[in-house]
């Protein structure tokens, strides 16, 4: 019966946590009404559902298609690359591009490139690959070996091999890379409705409601916009869910390198490596190619290079870049760390009192999937224009893949670690200072890769749309002015310091693994 | 390679509605044209819709596309990217691009007399002129920061001295005093910020030296060769529209309520205020889009200031000449 007085008490500190919302609106605590009490907003929303359908259609739309083409190219490239580890390989600097890159700085290229619709839907589609490749490549890989001989024993091929098993054993790993996946398109769809000129969307009517100065409007299309991508989140979950024994409602996974066959020489690797670095060039100017912009708009690696680097333009360009960078890096640094520590808490006190996360989960739930572009107004509204608002923002999109992960870590501790320490009247902190916190040194390194490049995004999406500082807000202006160089030049400076950053991590990671600490995996 | 020569029908396929409006084979077919307007559909558009709907164009023997713009549509890009032949922009950002990057573009008619945006604060707290911005901090479009600086250097003012963020078309930090003032259409905003129980208080960054049009109509070399009759059709139905309009600024908008003006989040009291607004800046005696020497002259020197060095080809008033006759 602990189970059914557990869930009950998660529902009381839920219900709680949703009354004092609606307590501080009624009161009006929170900045001078900005926070308008639930109800003010569901009553809002109700009865101007007649205005919100078309936009809500719209954005289904182009997220649901973006969605299915994403997870279509996603798919096959994991057959690829799992049928041919070159090709894996080969795309490695594409997939990293992939992960890495700040949607809100190809948005402003897609929506002038390709038209209205087809913008939307490869922004989704984009945002939806990486996820899904991954999720689906790991799913492959971990089919079960004794099988694999079995089959190969028989005769079967490669392809055989494929239809048989691995894509068998990959679908319940496609189905939580769709939960990522699903409230990615979302965003990638609002995300290229602004600056489309789209009659409808959410994210057209968000601009449009902008300016009339009535908070619960702002959060009606925010939490409209929440609830379908929950509603992807949660119909991935269940199939998920039903697909496999254990229950993975949350699941996050992080490509990690796949180890080169022992057997590669080191010429044969440069060749690989070099060729993943100089692919995603080669796609970008066959891309511009084929697309047939204007010079002033379709600047090419060569035509960056001499924005940046060699042309009359680099002087003022790379002042006006340096300058953006310097406020720019450290809060992303700082916002993630920050969001790392709320991770590591949040974990830890799941450890200690798991009533208090599961309260908490729907709430992290509702910032993950929230569109960014949609939580920002929101957070100024509470929040104002400073460091906090940005902070706040790289925060909430950091810490829930980064508590996932922790989580998924402790989990991991085998239980007679802990019934050790236990038979010697070890205190539930000594536990977590003898073994949980050790062993979650390796994860949290997981969990800063996946935040990397989330906290870029936040802080450029709250640097565009609130502070007026940094790269978002270089960006913004470079489109204002037509400065199509800049623009190709953020895009490509903030993939590089995303992989930078990235790298960073890993290098971490190894210097520290390389002198272990005291009691770590001493279960070993 | 087959898919290289259908790569556009390829896109057409992917974008099934909205990809037929706009792309450049379509921009170019014989009397049709295709605008892009500079922001989401309210009364700054009204003459168009006017015209639209009463048939102006068709009667002109043209066949319009209306594309509506937004806070994040850069209207010239419009043209640059072949989505649209004609596009109503800022003058400031039109001739910078065309002075520092060489853009083909051409000015052939000016919708604002007088650019409508200014500087908006609270009566309580009133910004009355460009010396009053010192210490102040003022919310500005990204878009639109330049104008400011212009207006700034104008007044011998050094733009350290105003601390500019960006603004979200959102009066709410204004109204509850998060910042002092804010840039933004004075025919528009004061509306806004009264429904808040507030009353409001502006200047026309106009009436500070800084005298630009507005919603400059801009076109391609190549459109205004290639398209000539079909854009004096324009300006001629254009035109029309908006007389049409100002007969009665209270008359239009609600007729528009459930058609162009669905779905833009605002109110049809807020567009008929703004239309009644908008009137004395766009009247000109020789009829709306009217552009003479010595407003010329003024927006290149007020541009000037900030060092976008424009010339008097940028504009070609020939068609408005052509209208007339």
């Amino acid at each position: 019966m602990i189970r059914v007085r557990d869930h009950t008490a998660t529902l009381g500190l839920v219900l709680g946590l949703l009354l004092l919302w609606e307590v501080a609106g009624q009161l009006r605590w929170v900045a001078d009404g900005t926070l308008p009490p639930l109800s003010g907003i569901f009553t809002r929303l109700v009865s101007e559902w007649r205005e919100y359908s078309p936009h809500v259609i719209a954005t289904l739309r182009s997220a649901s298609l973006g969605f299915v083409f994403g997870n279509v190219v996603a798919v096959l490239a994991a057959v690829c690359f799992c049928l041919w580890p070159l090709t894996e390989r080969l795309f490695r600097g594409i997939n990293i591009a992939a992960f890495t890159v700040p949607p809100i700085a190809v948005a402003p290229v897609l929506v002038i490139a390709l038209d209205g619709d087809v913008a939307r839907i490869t922004l989704a589609a984009l945002l939806v690959y990486f996820p899904t490749m991954t999720a689906a490549l790991a799913g492959m890989q971990s089919a079960d070996p004794g099988a694999i001989d079995l089959i190969r024993a028989y005769g079967g091929t490669d392809f055989k091999l494929m239809r048989h098993l691995r894509l068998r054993n990959a679908l319940p790993f496609i189905m939580s890379g769709f939960q990522v996946a699903a409230p990615a398109a979302v965003l990638g769809a609002i995300l290229a409705e602004f600056g489309s000129g789209a009659r409808w969307g959410l994210g057209t009517f968000l601009l449009g409601s902008l300016g009339r100065a009535e908070p619960d409007r702002l959060w009606g299309i925010g939490l409209t916009a929440t609830a379908i991508a929950g509603l992807g989140y949660a119909l991935s979950a269940i199939l998920a869910a039903r697909m496999t024994d254990t229950n993975r409602a949350v699941n996050v996974s992080v490509a990690a390198p796949a180890a080169e066959a022992a057997t590669d020489s080191q010429w044969k690797r440069a060749m690989a490596l070099a060729a993943a670095i100089l692919l995603p060039f080669l796609i970008w100017q066959l891309l511009l190619w084929w697309a047939e912009l204007s010079p002033i708009i379709a600047k090419t690696p060569l035509g960056v290079v001499d924005y940046l680097l060699t042309g009359k333009t680099a002087a003022s360009a790379q002042e006006r870049l340096f300058a953006a960078l310097a406020e720019t890096i450290p809060i992303t640094i700082f916002g993630m760390l920050v969001g790392l520590g709320v991770a590591f808490g949040l974990a830890l006190l799941s450890f200690t009192s798991p009533i208090v996360t599961r309260a908490l989960l729907p709430f992290a739930l509702v910032t993950q999937t929230m569109p960014l572009v949609a939580l920002t107004p929101l957070a100024v509204l509470v929040f104002g224009r400073g460091v906090t608002v940005t902070l706040v923002i790289t925060i909430s999109v950091t810490f829930f893949a980064a508590f996932v992960v922790l989580v998924q870590g402790f989990a991991l501790i085998p239980r007679a670690a802990f019934d050790l320490v236990s038979v010697y009247g070890a205190s539930t902190t000594k536990k977590l200072n003898l073994i949980a916190i050790p062993a979650s040194r390796q994860w949290i390194f997981v969990a800063a890769r996946l935040a990397l490049p989330k906290a870029l995004l936040g802080v450029m999406i709250a640097e565009w749309l609130a502070t007026g500082k940094g790269l978002g807000n270089l960006l913004n202006q470079s489109r204002g002015y037509l400065d199509y160089g800049m623009i190709w030049t953020v895009a490509i400076v903030s993939i590089l310091l995303s992989i930078l950053l990235y790298q960073l991590a890993g290098l971490a990671e190894w210097w520290l693994s390389r002198r272990p600490a005291d009691g770590s995996k001493s279960w070993n | 390679m087959p898919f290289m020569t259908n790569r556009r029908r390829f896109i057409q396929l992917l974008g099934a509605s909205a990809a037929v409006t706009g792309l450049p084979g379509r921009a170019f077919a014989a009397n049709s044209l295709t605008m892009q307007a500079a922001w989401i559909n309210d009364a700054e558009f009204a003459g168009y819709f006017v015209a639209i709907d009463a048939g102006f164009y068709q009667a002109e023997g043209l066949n319009l596309n209306y594309l509506s713009g937004g806070p994040d549509v850069i209207p010239e890009s419009s043209i640059i990217a072949g989505k649209a032949d004609l596009a109503l922009t800022s003058p400031d950002t039109t001739i910078k691009i065309i002075a520092e990057q060489g853009a083909p573009f051409k000015i052939i008619g000016a919708q604002y007399q007088k650019n409508p945006v200014g500087i908006v604060s609270l009566a309580r707290a009133p910004i009355n002129s460009p010396e009053e911005l010192k210490g102040k901090t003022l919310a500005v479009p990204p878009v639109n920061v330049i104008s400011v600086q212009a207006m700034l250097a104008i007044n011998g003012i050094n733009k350290s001295d105003v601390n500019i963020i960006p603004y979200a078309y959102d009066p709410t930090p204004l109204i509850k005093g998060e910042i002092d003032a804010s840039l933004d259409f004075v025919t528009n905003v004061p509306y806004t910020i009264e429904q808040a129980g507030e009353e409001a208080a502006s200047f026309l960054l106009y009436d500070f030296g800084y005298k630009t049009y507005n919603d400059a109509v801009v076109v391609s070399e190549e459109v205004l060769k290639g398209k000539r009759g079909e854009l004096v059709a324009w300006l001629k139905a254009s035109r029309k529209g908006w007389h049409t309009n100002f007969a009665d600024t209270a008359v239009y908008p609600p007729k528009f309520k459930n058609t162009w003006f669905s779905g833009t989040g605002r109110t049809i009291e807020n567009e008929i205020y703004f239309n009644g607004a908008q009137r004395p800046l766009m009247e000109h005696s020789d009829g709306v889009f009217a552009m003479d020497e010595e407003g010329i002259n003024a927006n290149l020197e007020s541009l000037a200031r900030i060092g976008i060095k424009g010339s008097r080809d940028i504009f070609d008033t020939t068609l408005l000449e052509e209208v007339e006759a």
